[in-house]
């Protein structure tokens, strides 16, 4: 009897691993851009996680709202995370715009794919302009890959990245420089290396923007590949939370 | 062998695989369907929630965190960068979606993290309080 109930079970259902079908309902392409960015996650992870470190055996350590407090045309002012915010903002946007062309895309609504995709490519470009921004500023505040290492370097180059009240002035000038030599190496590497990502998923919504005007997706019936460029995308936003938190709030 | 009419290598393309999808992930033909709307309304309350969560954290890394416990503000920010993570994988990048085993594919190796975050930053902790005790 029970061999009958199993007979009837299979006819019914197939066996999940069986053969013959997806048991993960997911196609290989998709599968191992979930796979690819896993590994990149454990890259990103990494890096963090040494800045973490390194900020762990720091006596001191730059205060985010001393470092990140200018904006551009509005010099001189005290605005801590208010550029940092609008970086976020302008990256959160982009992902809700790719999540919109991704669901035209399940539609296959040509039009709308086209519109989201352009309005994506344009907050990729923006928050790049925002990060080379960032960039030129704090390179002229003297910080780089490599900077604050000479011996003669004077107090008054990195006390203002400190909360100098909270810190102690003392604590600061024994152990404050070789932590500002620190923090903007890893600054530079992980906002760097994201920005990368940045740039390289921006180029990839445009190959897809001019294959998807060009109808190549409708030709193939589908926009997977909007898809699989939108959870690159959509990760690139993920890494950013992870690095706002570290390097901002903190 | 035909490769000069493009119907005939259409099953070539991964693409194929994709008539094997089922629920939100598949294709359908009506993007003013209900259906449709209620996904796009998802969207929207996720962008507000994300927003919110944004807000939340700059007001407090602005004018708050300095004047809290440390262990504090580091447990409030990382429940809050979690929270955002989750809701990103879980609806924009539609993992809540799949199946549930291919979920629990991609989220066990990240569980090696909890021992990578500890140990590293136990690690570093230890070096300071070395350098700090012994000169």
């Amino acid at each position: 009897m029970s061999q009958a109930t199993a007979t009837a079970t299979t006819a019914t259902e197939p066996k999940l691993w069986g053969g013959g079908h997806s048991p993960f309902n997911v196609s290989y392409g998709k599968m191992m851009m979930w796979f690819f960015l896993l590994s990149d996650a454990f890259t990103f992870g990494a890096l963090l996680i040494a800045y973490g470190t390194t900020r762990f055996f720091s006596a001191v350590w730059p205060d985010a709202n001393q470092v990140f407090k200018s904006f551009p045309f509005l010099e001189g002012m005290n605005l801590p995370l208010l550029f940092v915010s609008l970086m976020t903002f302008i990256l959160i946007m982009s992902s809700v715009t790719m999540v919109l062309a991704v669901h035209a895309g399940h539609y296959g609504d040509k039009k709308n794919v086209v519109k989201w995709l352009l309005w994506t490519i344009v907050g990729g470009i923006c928050f790049l302009s925002c990060q080379a921004w960032e960039w030129t500023h704090l390179h002229h505040e003297g910080g780089w890959w490599g900077s604050f290492t000479a011996d003669n370097t004077p107090l008054s180059a990195f006390q203002g990245f400190f909360d100098v009240k909270r810190d102690g002035l003392a604590t600061v000038a024994a152990s404050g420089m070789r932590s500002t030599h620190d923090f903007f190496n890893y600054f530079f590497t992980i906002t760097g290396f994201h920005g990368c990502h940045v740039l390289s998923g921006v180029c990839f919504n445009i190959m897809i923007l001019v294959n998807t005007v060009n109808g190549t997706y409708q030709r193939r019936g589908h926009y997977e590949m909007v898809e699989k460029c939108g959870l690159y995308w959509h990760f690139v936003d993920l890494v950013w939370v992870f690095v706002f938190t570290c390097f901002y709030l903190l | 062998m035909s490769h000069h009419n493009e119907n005939s290598i259409q099953h070539l393309y991964e693409g194929d695989q994709s008539k094997l999808y089922s629920g939100v992930m598949s294709h359908h033909s009506d993007v003013e369907s209900t259906e449709s709307k209620t996904q796009i309304k998802r969207i929207w309350k996720v962008f507000w929630v994300l927003l919110l969560i944004t807000l939340v954290e700059v007001v407090l890394g602005m004018f708050f965190s300095h004047e809290m416990p440390k262990v504090l503000v580091a447990f409030l920010f990382l429940a809050l960068t979690l929270l955002k993570a989750g809701y990103i994988v879980a609806i924009f990048m539609h993992l809540g979606d799949e199946v549930k085993n291919f979920i629990v594919t991609v989220l066990i190796p990240l569980v090696l993290f909890v021992w990578f975050i500890i140990a590293f930053l136990a690690d570093g902790g230890f070096w300071l309080h070395m350098n700090q005790s012994f000169r």
